[in-house]
């Protein structure tokens, strides 16, 4: 506390350092007052400054000023006041009063709610004025916090899920003015107070701000920064924001019990004063007509926060009114060109005549893709620019796109709904619903396998690795041969004789080695479908590279860099050609193959771009990213055309439903949010994941959802169904688990926590439509995958006890 | 995740990095006289630059799939942030820290750690250590769920008894899938999850539970040992027929099998090494054979898993060479009979039961230095396999004729009538004789014919005796003849 108090030696300099103002090492008083006075100038607080030179005429250099915390009440009106001017130049709040900023400083050197002190203090001080300081008591923050939490507790249950979401941002904001003004412990001890009642929804901004200890932290902190410039949305009924309004001015409402005697009063006036404050500089209410009962508690906290970064554009009231703006979307299935749909219906046809097939009509019913009602279809000119002519690789791949839809395993988890699994009905439900899957375990992987996938025809399986090396295995026992390293063009007449100019022997595996860094993504080149094996493989590392490796060399072929920055996720376009990558620098980027720099970068995203994903129609890219948004882009335009605002935590991964209307994005906020493309909104949020979810993917009706995390489950949830909570668990969210943890963590927050009655966690309740949980040992599921067909795959690594 | 839990702001409430801690490094870079103000906001700062790197770090973590962090992560997270990495520090290799107590002179510090370096004596590392190459990372693959239920393979998880929410569907309304119940994740204390769940204790109790052994109830208990004193003699034969009938009939004995099983084969054990000529010996194996043949008889019972115990007693009954003389052959026929009975129950779902039982029973009847009473006990068993054993044995491997030399040199004892009976008893059961027997005509010459193979089957023993027989001596050697 000692260091960020205005010190005796160098005066505020070295707590507005923040402010930047000039070198704090000077112990020169004049020369530092005048730097003060030409920033001040510079700045154009005239008021400030004039303050200032008032205090400095006034004063004769202070000698030894005591430290504050001891023996505040000899300080001087002029070394009071100049202190005050000090904070008034903080370039962050601008036109803010400095009458009403100094008083934070007096309050801080009041030395922690010694009212005593403050008396005689205020007695010392008339010039100031004796009502401002008052209100800026130093104990203010933990009263009117006290106070506000009472008032929320003490409301009408209807009430407390509106009420609870204001918590969060004046206890943000009264920490972090603390620490700016350089009260540490004092912002310590408030943190210590009161951050377990928020801490089961907000642990990581929590955390993370607890992390903030010097007024300089706060001014080069990004999070800080945004909460201090950005206005905080909270979402309010029209009578919840009377109340809330009533509460402020008249302090009526909320006389919580057990609050003591200091909160009616001036005391109380003084804390609701200072939580005024927060709502009237940092606080934004979008006061909803809707009824207060009809909407879900949980919504009234999901949808507030820091939103305006987190809209690509400004002027917009929510993500939703942006999303609006967007216009409509073209979701429905990619045409083929004319001569491609032709050429793999003749194809059809001629099987269907060699294997005396009665349902080649059938068949082709399953050729035409029709976009579901409602969609509109993109037309061929709207897709990114593909070859003119197709391959036969394109003509088997279409053929097969048939063949496996009409040999599908059709999944239908909605049969299970309203049966009983105990009986024989039930257990052909079950099958009916829920599909077959097949792990596919790693071992020995020494540090760690970072990423997996499988190919399209599963005959390979790819794995990137910690140690920077990339294997590739093949599924069906084939050796795998690159060609020979004296490859000679002139040899090569005919499919002998190129095979001739393959290696020698080979195994089942290959190691591709390139990368400078933990390989944190593969793909295989989608080109070949379910009909051929892909010929081509991209990742993504923390080299800041993407790598392309040639399948039929197994050599590295092309090194993609542009990235400042490790490259998180990497993805191909549904039709080869084109990737996506996402990295630590804040942008996506879209690459073609033939092309070492990017086509077009995505920037918007206020942090890391995680994952990456395709639309199935390639016309739209997701992002997820760790400043807890999921952003839909257009691929072409490099326009972001949906925000999707909701998770409480980084988004870890994405998933496009195959129909295309419905993206699902996982979170560390353990939750799986569904939400409608078309739209923008949010459909559903299915919880029951107890660690970090690493991947999804649909069915490809689009009807079940499996995820895989490192929970070491892989869980099957009704894409269909409404979703929502368990009443019963819901209950025992409120009532058990809060003494549960009470138990089970720190003993010493019992207090805290037994008057935050509403704190759920969330993390133990599972939404009905989580329809199966498979566990395995030991296995962190990092890979999970449908074929064609809906057999479900999966991947991860054995984790051998010992190595924990 | 990691680091939310292990940084949880209240036990610390004035910061992880100490004031003190500073201090140290100051005098350790010969700067002394550091100020108070000074030290303690380098302290907070070298805290939050702290921080900053493990926000970092646990990104490094996420993406890599892991929960735990390396020193691989920190190095990655000071290199974005420009910074110059910790060389030497190896996530496979990590750096053991250990405690040292407070000093008494700087107790607020706490406690000291240092990294400890261990000395390695090369030596000893090539003369003793073997060094394995560790195999490279390979894949298994198995099906985690068939049709959406998971099947009960080693490599998945034991399945956990499903908790069903009978009361939560009621209070719910909603149609939900009853009895899919959410078996919550695999209970384990060392799984990553971050919230240890705490509704999931009850049902690590219940597996932990399930892993016990299952204990007999005392009822059964109970009835065990007075079925046992009941069996054993001297006890009224009104209470023993009355345990064998319970034995026979009842049904829920299942647990106790491998229990009755084992006192079987121990009281046969038992009765027989003492040497066995004691009355009471003789009626306790009799009474075991009972207990066999009605465990064999009782439907309720599974005793194929016993079948490889059963057997030995049965065995060493019938082959025993001394058994108490009064009730020898009653005692070989029972088991024989036993045998018969276990082999007809049996024989179908085990196709290689008889065979081997036949190569035992044979060794037995052919083997040389056998005593009577094995030998006998080997027909008698033969007799109880069958017909086509008795032909195999008795004719075809030259059971009789072995059997004849020894009777023709040996004393014409109690043994040797009745081993002599069974071998008869056994052709008989080969061939029935005729009504009214007619003898081999000697003159006749066929009838010598008939009589010369006869011999050559039989032994001159034997074929003496069925000569008496005209139509029986053919009947036999037609069977033998059959195979």
């Amino acid at each position: 506390m000692s260091t960020a108090t205005p010190a005796a030696s160098t005066p505020e300099v070295s707590s507005p350092a923040a402010a930047n103002p000039p070198d704090p090492s000077t112990s020169d008083l004049n020369a530092t007052d005048k730097l003060v006075l030409d920033y001040l100038r510079a700045r154009g607080h005239s008021a400030a400054e004039k303050l200032l030179k008032e205090s400095l005429e006034a004063s004769s250099p202070p000698g030894q000023t005591p430290d504050p915390s001891t023996s505040t009440n000899t300080i001087s009106p002029e070394e009071l006041a100049r202190r005050i001017a000090v904070y008034a130049q903080k370039p962050t709040q601008p036109g803010q009063n400095a009458l009403k900023d100094s008083g934070v400083v007096i309050q801080e050197l009041g030395s922690m709610g010694n009212p005593q002190d403050i008396q005689k203090l205020i007695s010392s001080i008339g010039a100031v004025g004796a009502e401002d300081i008052l209100s800026l008591d130093p104990t203010d923050k933990q009263d009117g916090f006290r106070e506000l939490e009472a008032w929320v507790d003490g409301s009408l249950d209807m009430y407390k899920p509106e009420f609870r979401p204001i918590l969060f941002p004046i206890f943000c904001h009264f920490y972090l003015d603390l620490i700016q003004q350089g009260f540490k412990e004092a912002a310590l001890r408030f943190h210590e107070e009161f951050s377990h009642s928020l801490r089961t929804r907000h642990n990581q901004v929590i955390h993370h701000l607890s992390t903030l200890l010097l007024p300089s932290h706060v001014q080069n902190d990004e999070l800080a920064q945004r909460f201090r410039n950005e206005k905080y949305h909270i979402r309010m009924s029209r009578s919840g924001f009377s109340l809330l309004i009533g509460w402020l001015t008249e302090g009526v409402g909320g006389e919580g019990t057990g609050s003591g005697d200091g909160f009616s009063g001036e005391r109380g006036k003084r804390g609701r004063a200072a939580v005024m404050r927060v709502v009237n500089n940092h606080l934004k209410f979008d006061v909803t007509t809707s009824n207060t009962t009809s909407v879900s508690p949980n919504a009234w906290e999901e949808s507030t926060g820091v939103l305006a970064p987190l809209i690509p554009q400004t002027g917009f009231k929510d993500a939703q009114s942006y999303n609006v703006s967007k216009g409509d979307l073209k979701l429905g299935p990619a045409p083929l060109p004319e001569e491609l749909q032709t050429e793999a219906e003749r194809e059809l046809r001629e099987r269907a005549l060699v294997d005396r097939d009665p349902n080649s009509q059938y068949d082709l019913q399953y050729a035409r893709q029709a976009a579901p009602p409602g969609v509109v279809s993109p037309t061929l000119s709207d897709l990114p620019p593909h070859p003119p002519t197709f391959k036969l690789v394109d003509v088997k791949r279409e053929v097969e796109k048939v063949r496996d839809a009409r040999k599908r395993i059709r999944l239908d988890p909605s049969v299970l709904n309203g049966v009983n699994l105990n009986t024989l009905q039930g257990a052909a439900a079950r099958a009916r619903a829920l599909p077959s899957i097949c792990a596919y375990t790693l071992h020995d992987v020494g540090e760690g396998v970072s990423s997996c996938t499988f190919s399209q025809d599963t005959s390979l399986m790819a794995a990137g690795f910690s140690e920077s090396y990339i294997r590739i295995w093949s599924l069906k026992g084939e050796k795998l041969r690159g060609y020979r390293n004296d490859f000679q063009p002139n040899n090569v007449k005919d499919v002998a004789s190129l095979r001739k100019q393959k290696e020698k022997g080979g195994s089942t595996t290959r190691k591709l080695i390139g990368h400078a860094g933990p390989v944190y993504a593969v793909d295989f080149d989608p080109i070949g479908g379910s009909a051929e094996p892909p010929k081509y493989l991209i990742s993504a590392s923390a080299d800041a590279t993407a790598r392309l490796w040639s399948l039929d060399t197994m050599t590295n072929v092309v090194a993609y860099r542009g990235h400042q920055n490790p490259v998180w996720d990497v993805q191909w376009s549904p039709m080869g050609i084109y990737f996506a990558t996402g990295s630590r620098d804040k942008t996506a980027r879209l690459w073609s193959t033939d092309r070492t720099s990017a086509l077009r970068i995505y920037a918007g995203h206020l942090s890391d771009v995680d994952c990456v994903r395709f639309h199935p129609n390639s016309l739209y890219l997701a992002t997820g990213s760790s400043d807890w948004t999921a952003r839909l882009w257009d691929v072409q335009k490099g326009s972001c055309v949906r925000v999707f605002i909701g998770h409480q935590g980084i988004v870890s991964t994405l998933a496009f439903s195959p129909d295309g209307r419905y993206l699902a994005t996982a979170g560390e906020d353990l939750a799986i949010n569904l939400w409608d493309l078309g739209s923008g909104k949010r459909i559903k949020k299915m919880l029951g994941h107890t660690a970090s979810i690493y991947s999804l993917a649909f069915s490809a009706e689009s009807s079940l959802l499996v995820s895989g995390g490192a929970d070491w489950t892989v869980r099957c949830w009704d894409v269909k169904s409404a979703g929502g909570l368990h009443t019963k668990s819901r209950e025992n969210g409120v009532n058990g688990m809060t003494n549960g943890v009470n138990g089970t963590e720190n003993g010493t927050e019992g207090a805290a926590l037994t008057n935050g009655s509403s704190k759920e966690q969330e993390e133990n309740i599972q939404t009905v439509d989580l329809v199966e949980t498979f566990p395995t040992k030991r296995t962190p599921v990092i890979d999970v995958q449908f074929t064609p067909r809906n057999l479900c795959l999966v991947a991860g690594p054995y984790l051998a006890p010992e190595q924990r | 995740m990691n680091k939310q839990k292990t940084r949880a702001p209240s036990t610390q409430p004035t910061g992880l990095y100490k004031t003190e801690s500073i201090r140290d490094v100051a005098e350790s870079l010969n700067i002394p006289n550091i100020s108070d103000g000074i030290a303690s906001a380098l302290a907070s700062d070298v805290e939050y630059r702290i921080h900053q790197v493990v926000e970092e770090a646990a990104r490094f973590m996420r993406h890599a799939r892991r929960t735990t962090m390396t020193t691989s992560d920190i190095d990655q997270a000071l290199r974005v942030l420009n910074i110059e990495p910790l060389y030497g520090h190896y996530p496979h290799n990590p750096a053991i820290f250990r405690r040292v107590g407070s000093y008494p002179q700087a107790q607020s510090s706490g406690a000291v750690y240092f990294v400890e370096d261990e000395e390695i004596d090369f030596d000893r590392v090539i003369r003793e250590e073997k060094i394995s190459v560790p195999k490279g990372v390979r894949w298994t693959a198995h099906w985690l769920a068939v049709e959406g239920v998971q099947p009960l393979v080693p490599e998945n998880p034991p399945a956990i008894p499903k908790e069903h929410d009978l009361e939560a569907a009621g209070v719910n309304g909603v149609a939900k899938p009853a009895g899919s119940i959410f078996p919550p994740t695999p209970p384990s204390s060392d799984r990553p999850s971050p919230i240890q769940a705490v509704k999931n204790r009850p049902i690590q109790q219940q597996q932990q539970q399930q892993l016990v052994k299952q204990v007999l109830s005392r009822e059964l208990q109970l009835y065990y040992t007075r079925l046992t004193t009941a069996l054993i003699p001297p006890t009224d034969a009104t209470k023993r027929s009355a345990a064998l009938a319970s034995l026979r009939h009842d049904a829920g004995l299942q647990a106790l099998l491998p229990y009755l099983v084992r006192w079987v084969a121990e009281g046969v054990v038992g009765s027989l090494r003492t040497g066995s000529t004691s009355d009471n010996d003789g009626k306790v194996l009799a009474v075991l054979l009972d207990v066999i043949s009605a465990l064999l008889d009782n439907s309720t019972l599974f005793v194929e898993p016993y079948l490889h115990q059963l057997l030995p007693p049965i065995l060493s009954t019938l082959l025993h060479s001394t058994l108490p003389p009064d009730h020898a052959t009653e005692l070989r026929t029972t088991a024989s009979q036993t045998l018969s009975h276990l082999l007809t129950q049996h024989s179908t779902t085990y196709p290689s039961l008889s065979p081997r039982i036949m190569k035992t029973l044979l060794l037995a009847l052919i083997g040389g230095g056998k005593s009577k009473g094995t030998r006998e006990g080997a027909v008698r068993g033969l007799m109880g396999i069958g017909k086509e054993a008795i032909r195999k044995g008795v004719v075809e491997g030259g059971g009789a004729k072995v059997i004849g030399t020894d009777c023709t040199y040996g004393m014409d004892d109690q043994a040797q009538v009745t081993l002599v009976e069974s071998v008869m008893a056994a052709l008989r059961v080969l061939a029935s004789p005729s009504n009214n027997p007619q003898p081999l005509d000697g003159t006749h010459e066929e009838d010598s014919a008939t009589k010369q193979r006869l011999h050559e089957a039989l032994g001159d023993y034997f074929a003496d005796r069925v000569a008496s027989d005209r139509q029986w001596s053919l009947n036999i050697l037609q069977r033998s003849q059959e195979s």
